[in-house]
């Protein structure tokens, strides 16, 4: 881990849901370029952490996050930070797939509108074949782009979600389990371009899946009752982890 | 009498029903011997088989009642070619006056022997209605006794007794619609047959007043053109139109704030308090437009130098969609609240902010429900009577000016029919010729309104 440049990094960040402690003094630094996997059984507080990380939390009333998160050394938890623009830095893709009711190119079309990325329909028309393309998804609707996103199948629709992530180029990609709705054919599709996209974006993905979180990632965090009890390089966390608990997860002696 | 009869009835079904639980209850203790259902279903099987032939016959009796008597009391005068039907109820209710000690003025001299018979076959009917229900109870209540003995299945019993009570009134609820509409349908063939259905839907002179002068034989071609609608269809269509101008954004907008700015806190104050508003009565959202609004509107208007009439479209209208307002706001709070939240938090997560959500994602896909919940406002704001009639004014004027005094379908229902009437004159029966029109209006809203929200809901549940 050394010699790699830090993305972005939490420190005593602390989560509330009402009086309930979610998340406790998590210290974690996601890497540049780097795909990182969060493990974990459920109710542990990855969703809640990785929702920190773009403010979406902000969305749930009785949400209280406290701490510091610097995304390039900059500060981005506070009241007087624009949550727009951290969302258009840090994108996020969910758990279950969630088109908008619209075609599938107005779907990709509607963050680089509102943040007018596109100066004419030409430039609108290069951003959403790009964006499908690095989504893996072009060949598949290139012909029917008028048709609504939720004509496609889930795991058409979750690389729709991708898609629509990337159009607006952000830095960081959030997955909130991404491939738990999915099959396994379109499973190990958003494997691979996981794979590819780590080139260009910092990538952080939640998953239950230990094998998944093998193949696709370069570092892995283990969190249980709220707490980060271990984070190190994937390898080494599947091979030959500090962590008692760490060793019992992953072998599936509990959660 | 008859209510002396059916607490009888009813009391003694309630003892038949701790009778037979009791029972059962003592044959399960002396002879170990398991009954088939609990007890207390014993009890109801016991009490519905004393109670419900009882009332039935009760039932019957007493609507047949009367009119046997008639029958037999007015064979005599039947005969008489010279007295017509409307003759035989004179006499009759003159009897039954007499027989009841309730006539007034000189009695005829003639009448007394009948209302003497009227007395002795009421008599005679009253008891035997008492023997009958008594016999009854007695002979339906040593079957059921019987059965109870035998081990029947009572719990399926008094479930298909339940099963029949309940359709029973859900086919009264059914067939009063049923008789309203064709109460309503056959009046208007009336109508349409005296006055023509293109005069009624194309003419623009509403005058029924007039057609009472036909009867004086003054000009007979003036009655095909008193009851042109045209001026109501406006009214009705024009006030609607300003009531929505007022209820459609202002509703609209507050339950966009309610579904998704509004902090729980808030929302939990200002929700009741605008359903306050749907639950004042429209009589007094009436006198509001009357005598608050019509003035006020009417006292700026003279300020401008405009001629304001105190009645005016614009004071109904507005005050009208003041009443709606909770109707949209509740209904577009619900069809934002079934939107997904993942679609809000797809569209956060791309970096946009409340409103630019709610314009490009959340109204888009609650765009139907939406509408569906403008157009059941719009058949209420079509229907309504109360504020109408009180701040339009009765003048059946075919204008666009909202300043002007204006009328509806509703209000010259109600000034059709205030006051007497006789049943059989072309004024009367255009009510109901008004009435069947309003009624497919809204029932076309109506149908079409909830099947959108119906397809709404189906994409999202």
């Amino acid at each position: 881990m050394v010699n790699e440049k830090i993305k972005i990094s939490t420190r005593n960040l602390n989560v509330y849901y009402g009086i309930k402690q979610a998340l406790f003094d998590i210290n974690l630094d996601l890497f540049e370029k780097k795909v990182t996997a969060l493990i974990g059984p459920s109710g542990c507080g990855k969703s809640t952490f990785i929702r920190c990380l773009n403010r979406m939390n902000d969305v749930i009333d009785i949400c209280k996050v406290e701490g510091s998160i610097k995304v390039d050394g900059e500060e981005i938890n506070g009241k007087e930070i624009d949550v727009n623009v951290v969302r258009e830095r840090i994108g996020m893709v969910f758990q279950k797939p969630n088109p908008f009711p619209k075609s599938i190119y107005d779907n990709i079309a509607y963050g680089p509108r509102i943040h007018g990325l596109a100066n004419n329909q030409d430039d609108l028309d290069r951003i959403v074949e790009n964006s499908l393309k690095k989504a893996a998804l072009w060949e598949e609707v290139k012909d029917r782009l008028n048709q609504p996103g939720t004509g496609l199948s889930g795991g058409q629709q979750q690389r729709l979600c991708i898609a629509r992530a990337i159009s607006i180029n952000p830095e960081v990609i959030l997955m909130d389990e991404p491939c738990s709705a999915l099959d396994p054919i379109a499973t190990a599709k958003i494997e691979e371009l996981i794979d590819e996209l780590k080139k260009s974006y910092t990538i952080v993905i939640v998953t239950h899946s230990m094998s998944q979180a093998a193949r696709v990632s370069q570092n892995t965090g283990f969190f249980h009752l709220g707490k980060l009890l271990e984070f190190n390089l994937t390898e080494k966390i599947f091979k030959n982890p500090d962590n008692k608990m760490t060793q019992d997860y992953i072998t599936g002696r509990f959660g | 009498m008859n209510i002396v009869l059916l607490s009888l009835i009813v009391i003694f079904s309630l003892s038949c029903y701790f009778f037979g639980k009791s029972k059962i209850l003592k044959q399960t203790k002396i002879s170990k011997k398991k009954f088939h259902s609990l007890p207390e279903y014993y009890g109801y099987y016991l009490a519905a088989w004393c109670g419900l032939p009882a009332l039935i016959i009760l039932f019957f009796w007493s609507l047949s009642e009367l009119y046997i008597v008639k029958i037999l009391i007015l064979s005599d005068f039947r005969t008489d070619p010279a007295i017509d039907n409307n003759k035989l109820n004179l006499i009759f209710s003159q009897i039954k006056a007499i027989a009841e000690n309730k006539f007034t003025g000189n009695i005829p001299q003639n009448l007394i022997p009948y209302a003497e018979r009227f007395l002795s076959l009421n008599k005679i009917l009253e008891l035997s209605k008492l023997a009958i229900i008594f016999s009854a109870i007695i002979f339906s209540l040593s079957f059921a006794y019987s059965q109870i003995l035998k081990n029947i299945k009572a719990r399926e019993s008094v479930e298909k007794v339940i099963r029949v009570v309940m359709f029973l009134c859900a086919a009264i609820a059914v067939f009063t619609t049923l008789g309203i509409v064709l109460s309503l349908l056959f009046e208007s063939i009336k109508f349409f047959t005296a006055v023509s259905i293109f005069d009624f839907i194309t003419g623009t002179n509403w005058a029924p007043g007039r057609a009472f002068v036909r009867d004086a034989s003054v000009q007979t071609t003036d009655v095909e053109n008193v009851f042109g609608a045209v001026p109501l269809f406006w009214g009705t269509f024009f006030i609607a139109m300003i009531a929505m101008c007022v209820a459609v954004p202002i509703g609209l907008f507050s339950g966009i704030y309610m579904a998704e700015y509004a902090s729980s806190k808030i929302r939990k104050i200002a929700k009741p308090l605008i359903e306050v508003l749907a639950g004042i009565p429209t009589v007094v959202y009436g006198f509001f437009a009357a005598l608050t609004v019509g003035p006020f509107f009417r006292t700026i208007g003279e300020g401008v130098g405009l001629n304001v009439s105190s009645e005016s479209a614009l004071a109904a209208g507005m005050v009208m969609g003041v009443m709606i307002i909770p109707y949209v706001s509740s209904l577009t709070d619900d069809v934002i609240n079934a939107v997904p939240r993942s679609l809000r938090e797809g569209s956060y997560a791309m970096g946009a902010t409340k409103s630019e959500t709610i314009k490009k994602v959340i109204l888009p896909a609650a765009l139907p429900g939406v509408v569906g919940a403008v157009l059941l406002a719009i058949s209420r704001a079509v229907g309504e009577t109360m504020i109408v009639v009180m701040a339009a004014g009765l003048g059946a004027n075919l204008t666009i000016n909202p300043l002007e005094a204006s009328t509806t379908i509703t209000t010259q229902i109600v000034t059709i029919l205030i006051g007497d009437q006789s049943f059989n004159n072309p004024k009367t029966q255009a009510a109901f010729a008004l009435g069947i029109t309003l009624f497919f209006f809204t029932l076309v809203i109506n149908v079409i309104a909830l099947n959108i929200v119906k397809k709404f809901r189906e994409k999202y549940e």
